[in-house]
């Protein structure tokens, strides 16, 4: 099972092919400016991650690279972080603002849907997080929300239609105590 | 079903002597040392695949803790790690170069610049053409990141080696974590002084004496930290020590005043809160944040343990007050006359990407406080640093 990690200049980037890794996955980061879809078709991936970075959405996707298209395209899951579930949140028709109480450090994500990428965490979880935008709803969003927190009302999303995740919170660091059961259960999703 | 891939520090150890001895093939290498895990750990790996041809040195910045130089030559030179290691005395160059700098990143460059020019003439000094550095993941993520300067970053930042300094740069250790590293280091027989030694940066002391660097400073900051080094070792938090900087105050709004007082279960006139004038780095949303520091008083009547809970709701209103604020303290002291507050930093954490602060008994913290101002006549009052990974950095700078 081979799950690259797209690595869009953040710090924790790295953490998440350790993750993976310890999981039993095969990973590698894959850079942000350079991967294009059919890079990854060719290299048979099962899934990919990707991380968050010191951008923001809101000064355009040409930033962003491929991403954009990989994400409305391709046919393997897809998991985004911070930066990136923001960008997923965007393309899905969601907005993108300056939050008014960012966070940074310990939260408590409360779950909503407690039968997907958050199976077993119900009905709430500690979790570490750094990020000053965020999504927010728009009655004309293609995407479910499965879990918010006491500051942020999108801390986890999915694509109605196709395995597309989004997490605000970081899975990855080792404050996230059960950041590793959310990435299993993405591994979940790449296996069937 | 799940694999479970831990990490083997054996087959590590099997594979990077090879790649050291076919990367550095019948050259000459040199490493500097600093008696932390990595760098010993990665002495000792290079050691052991090439023998005699590698140099190491240790180089007295002046920006070691007290007895350092001394202590570190002892364990690295003695059994079981026998490393062949020269001692190089640098004080007044690397206290000349940084004299007068206030800005943490100008500090932090300042100090690189003098920490490869006294290597690469003890480089060209004894025919080393391979520098080899314990250069692990977290370092250069931060500094692609742009949240920190770490000294040993090079080749990441485009700076070519061979063309600069005369050297090529082999980097063994560079995917591994410091949990990983420790791991290698008790591999290959380190002493516990070594494999669980608490990180120290490489600029050292500098990034402790907050703002402008001052001779007298820097002997704060080297006091301060014995003492919380030696009474918070038996807690064994990840990282432990004091960081200084001018007690110069700007006074707050009331009605944060207010609200932070209500959140603390105090009244508000048992409550103190304002700013420090001094600057901190933190990391904010995956970007470099260097910005204000908060100080607090009154929570003496608050009983028990550091209640980490209830200082981070206090933080999140700061940060959400005042998108500047990277670091909030708590006085641990009454005030008193004098030039310095010193704020006493104890974290937990697996690799340091993200850190919680220590819940450490309160007595102890006013303890060390006391002792602090019982041996530096210089300083004013004693905190307890109260701010996570992020929106802090474990180091002020």
């Amino acid at each position: 099972m081979f799950i690259p990690v797209v690595f869009c200049g953040g710090q924790y980037n790295h953490l998440i092919v350790r993750a993976l890794r310890e999981l039993g996955v095969e990973s590698r980061l894959v850079p942000m400016t350079t991967i294009k879809l059919e890079g990854l078709e060719a290299m048979e991936v099962d899934g990919l991650v990707m991380g968050g970075g010191p951008y923001s959405v809101r000064d355009g996707l040409e930033q962003f690279g491929d991403l954009p298209r990989i994400i409305m395209e391709a046919n393997f899951p897809i998991f985004g972080i911070c930066l990136t579930h923001q960008l997923i949140g965007k393309l899905l028709g969601g907005e993108i603002v300056k939050g008014s109480k960012p966070e940074f450090g310990k939260i408590t994500v409360y779950v909503i849907d407690k039968d997907d990428i958050l199976r077993g965490l119900s009905p709430s979880f500690e979790a570490w997080a750094s990020h000053n935008d965020e999504v927010v709803r728009t009655s004309k969003e293609s995407f479910e929300v499965l879990a918010h927190s006491d500051f942020c009302s999108v801390e986890a999303l999915k694509d109605r239609r196709r395995p597309i995740y989004g997490v605000q919170f970081h899975i990855e660091v080792a404050d996230t105590p059960r950041g590793k059961e959310v990435l299993s259960n993405f591994i979940e999703v790449c296996r069937r | 079903m799940r694999v479970s891939a831990e990490f083997d520090a054996a087959s590590f150890v099997e594979k990077a002597v090879e790649e050291l001895r076919r990367r550095i093939g019948d050259r000459r290498a040199i490493i500097a040392v600093s008696g932390g895990v990595d760098s010993t750990t990665c002495a000792a790996l290079t050691y052991r695949a090439i023998g005699r041809d590698l140099v190491c040195v240790f180089i007295d910045t002046g920006f070691m803790r007290k007895g350092e130089p001394e202590e570190v030559y002892r364990r690295l030179t003695a059994p079981p790690l026998n490393l062949p290691l020269k001692l190089i005395r640098a004080k007044d160059r690397f206290f000349k170069a940084l004299k007068g700098l206030s800005d943490a990143e100008q500090k932090r460059m300042a100090f690189r610049k003098t920490f490869y020019e006294v290597l690469s003439e003890e480089a060209r000094k004894e025919g080393c053409t391979v520098l080899v550095q314990g250069t692990i993941a977290p370092d250069w993520i931060e500094t692609l990141g742009g949240i920190k300067t770490q000294h040993n970053i090079l080749e990441q930042l485009g700076v070519d080696t061979a063309k600069e300094y005369g050297f090529d740069l082999v980097e063994p250790l560079v995917d591994l974590y410091k949990d990983q590293v420790r791991a290698v280091a008790r591999y290959l027989g380190a002493p516990v002084e070594v494999s669980e030694r608490q990180p120290f940066p490489g600029p050292g002391l500098s990034v402790r004496a907050v703002g402008e660097i001052t001779e007298e400073k820097v002997e704060v900051a080297r006091e301060a930290s014995w003492i919380v080094e030696e009474r918070l070792k038996e807690f064994k938090p990840s990282q432990y020590f004091a960081a200084v900087f001018e007690d110069e105050r700007v006074d707050s709004d009331r009605h944060l005043k207010q609200e932070i007082a209500r959140m603390l279960k105090l009244s508000e006139d048992e409550l103190q809160l304002y700013c420090f004038k001094a600057r901190a780095t933190g990391v904010k949303g995956d970007a470099r944040a260097y910005g204000k520091i908060v100080g607090l008083e009154g929570w003496r009547r608050l009983e028990g343990g550091v209640d980490v809970d209830l200082f981070d709701m206090a933080v999140k209103r700061l940060v959400h007050w005042d998108p500047e604020v990277t670091r909030v303290l708590c006085a641990v002291t009454e005030r008193r006359h004098g030039k310095y507050a010193v704020a006493i930093r104890a974290v937990i954490t697996r690799d340091f990407m993200t850190a919680k602060v220590a819940r450490l008994p309160w007595e102890v913290l006013m303890e060390v406080g006391k002792k602090i101002l019982e041996r530096c006549p210089a300083v004013s009052q004693v905190f307890y640093d109260v701010t996570s990974k992020p929106p802090a950095t474990v180091e002020f700078e």
